[in-house]
């Protein structure tokens, strides 16, 4: 019964691991930019639908799209204003330049939010009910379903809509995607944009089921790498795979090897990931 | 105009050179952690700005040459320089055997392999018991900031006449082959692999040792402080900022970085973090190259340099 409750906990925190991941795994796979601010605006995207929940009493669930839509806005204006300058300066700068982001961000939300654990606590929070003898929170499984909406909802957009193939032309050749009619400036701040706004859902759905504090940023940046290279960055749908083996590996770690191995779990699969599978395991071999 | 270069290196140096007997301690000490990430950027341009390995796992190195020392002088009552060899030794030796796997990675895996692998030693680190596990280890006391000045320089002066004999040798011309493009630099008959250890290495030594002096001057180690991620950030981006790939650009980078951040840290306290943020980014954005290709354009194009860096990195 044990390991069928610690089963569920893990695929519950694989399929939010995966919406935590999407955002990067998006924005690294097309644009080839690793953002380390990717944490920061999680963080950021928490701390928004918290204010909108503790102000103005909106239900996290209810103001996803709004906090989506902030972030949007903000990872468009970086991209454009900001990371476009440098896309062919060398790979360096970019990590350079993004982690100056992440030390702003950290330090502004530092000084308007407080230091303090910060939870969005609406009146079902600490409801649950049984299912074949596991327990299983309703925020949890609604964050689940959320996280796999918005996957789903990438992976069609990318797949059918007509800016998502712009997207993915971007990806695949820029010249030739020019060439087509696609405006690059646009198409990158586009894509940087929604990987912005994934990961302002994704903070909604994490201050629901975890503690907000501005540190969390950089632990979930680097867990975001892990899911993005075991899932692979050729298909969106990669995250959730790679959330899954990640969120089951923690949760059984946990109980087989104690809590304290929980990160060296992680890491310790990430790095097999890479020496055994480099182009992670959905990945086309190279 | 070579030989001047030369005679501003010197006079460099010895200027360096006689700031503890001039200067108050607490510029010393300033100048040993200064000195150190100096080393420790220079290391990091070896593999990051000659062979263009984005290496995150510098910072292992630092960390192995840290304990190495450590457990050296506590456990088993060595010399400090047998222990700053035999540190030095264990993180040569972690590079190229870990190499050999993790150095067939590219671009961003490697990067992202070799941050993981530092947290994983650390891991392991904390729960040893010659290590002091979580606790660490409390090395000799020894009164001594002028020898750790001295030795801390002396050491970024070998570090930056390797990396000039790298930027004149056929290795060095190889790992610059790598950086550009290492699919045609095997085609060209450079040995890779093997290139790319030995730098590798040659970035591990430099590291392990500038871990080995600050242990020794520190005299209190443990796993979180000796296996620092951002440590490793603070080298890249000194590296960067200086100018990656060039002989004297990490260790103007290292010097200027440190400066800026010990001023903002004495005089603002409280939004330092904030300022060191925007620093980074500024400084990025508006010398993609580093310092020391702006300082040899500006004369000559003033801001229109500024532009054209700016023109020629954007999409």
């Amino acid at each position: 019964m044990l390991a069928l409750q610690v089963l569920a906990n893990g695929i519950l925190l694989g399929g939010l691991y995966a919406v935590v991941a999407l955002g990067l795994a998006l924005v690294w796979g097309v644009l080839d930019i690793i953002n380390l601010a990717h944490g920061a605006f999680i963080m950021l995207g928490g701390y928004i639908a918290y204010y909108l929940f503790t102000g103005l009493g909106l239900d996290p669930f209810a103001s996803l799209p709004l906090v989506m839509a902030a972030m949007f806005v903000l990872g468009y204006l970086i991209q454009w204003g900001l990371l476009n300058f440098l896309v062919r300066a060398p790979m360096f700068n970019m990590l350079l330049v993004t982690f100056g982001i992440d030390v702003v961000l950290t330090y502004l939300a530092q000084l308007l939010f407080s230091a303090d654990l910060r939870t969005i606590r609406p009146a079902y929070a600490g409801s649950n009910f049984q299912l074949l003898g596991v327990t299983i929170p309703w925020a949890n499984l609604m964050a689940f379903a959320v996280a796999m909406l918005l996957t789903g909802l990438l992976a069609l957009f990318l797949q059918r809509q007509r800016w998502g193939r712009a997207i993915r032309a971007t990806a695949q050749n820029l010249g030739a995607a020019r060439l087509h009619g696609v405006p690059p400036r646009f198409a990158y701040a586009l894509t940087f944009g929604i990987g912005a706004a994934l990961a302002g859902g994704a903070g909604t759905l994490y201050g629901v089921v975890a503690q907000l504090t501005p540190y969390v940023g950089v632990p979930l940046t680097a867990k975001s790498f892990a899911i993005a290279i075991i899932g692979g960055l050729d298909n969106p749908l990669g995250v959730i795979v790679g959330g899954m083996v990640l969120g089951l590996a923690e949760a059984f770690g946990s109980l087989w090897l104690g809590p304290t191995y929980r990160d060296a779990v992680s890491l310790g699969l990430l790095v097999m990931v890479l020496i055994v599978r480099p182009t992670g395991i959905l990945g086309r071999t190279a | 105009m070579r030989s001047l270069a030369w005679i501003v290196a010197l006079a460099a140096v010895a200027a360096l050179a006689v700031v503890p007997f001039t200067l108050s301690p607490v510029i010393v000490q300033f100048g040993i952690s200064t000195l150190l990430l100096a080393v420790l950027a220079q290391g990091w341009n070896i593999i990051g700005g000659f062979t263009g390995y984005a290496s995150f796992g510098n910072s292992v190195f630092y960390g192995l040459g840290t304990y190495g020392t450590a457990v050296a002088m506590v456990k088993f009552e060595l010399p400090f320089w047998l222990g700053l060899a035999i540190g030095a030794v264990v993180a040569v030796a972690f590079a190229l055997l870990l190499g050999l796997p993790v150095l067939r990675l590219r671009g961003h895996y490697f990067a992202i392999t070799t941050l993981a692998l530092s947290e994983a030693v650390a891991a392991i680190i904390a729960n040893l018991d010659i290590t002091g596990r979580n606790t660490g280890l409390i090395l000799p006391l020894i009164r001594g900031d002028t020898m750790f000045y001295e030795l801390s320089l002396g050491l970024v002066v070998l570090a930056t006449l390797t990396v000039l004999w790298l930027s004149r040798s056929r290795f060095g011309f190889g790992l610059i082959a790598i950086r550009e493009r290492e699919d045609a630099a095997e085609v060209m008959g450079i040995p890779t692999t093997l290139y790319k250890t030995l730098a590798f290495g040659l970035a591990a030594l430099f590291s392990a040792l500038a871990g080995g002096i600050h242990a020794y001057w520190i005299t209190f180690i443990d796993p979180a402080s000796a296996f620092d991620i951002s440590l490793n950030v603070r080298m890249i981006i000194m590296a960067v900022f200086g100018g990656a790939g060039t002989v004297v650009g990490p260790v103007i980078g290292a010097l200027m970085l440190s400066g800026v951040a010990e001023v903002l840290a004495s005089y603002i306290t409280g939004v330092a973090s904030l300022f060191f943020g925007l620093v980074i980014i500024a400084a990025v954005v508006f010398t993609p190259r580093g310092v020391i290709d702006a300082v040899r354009k500006l004369p000559r194009r003033g801001l229109a340099y500024f532009l054209d860096t700016v023109r020629e990195t954007r999409l």
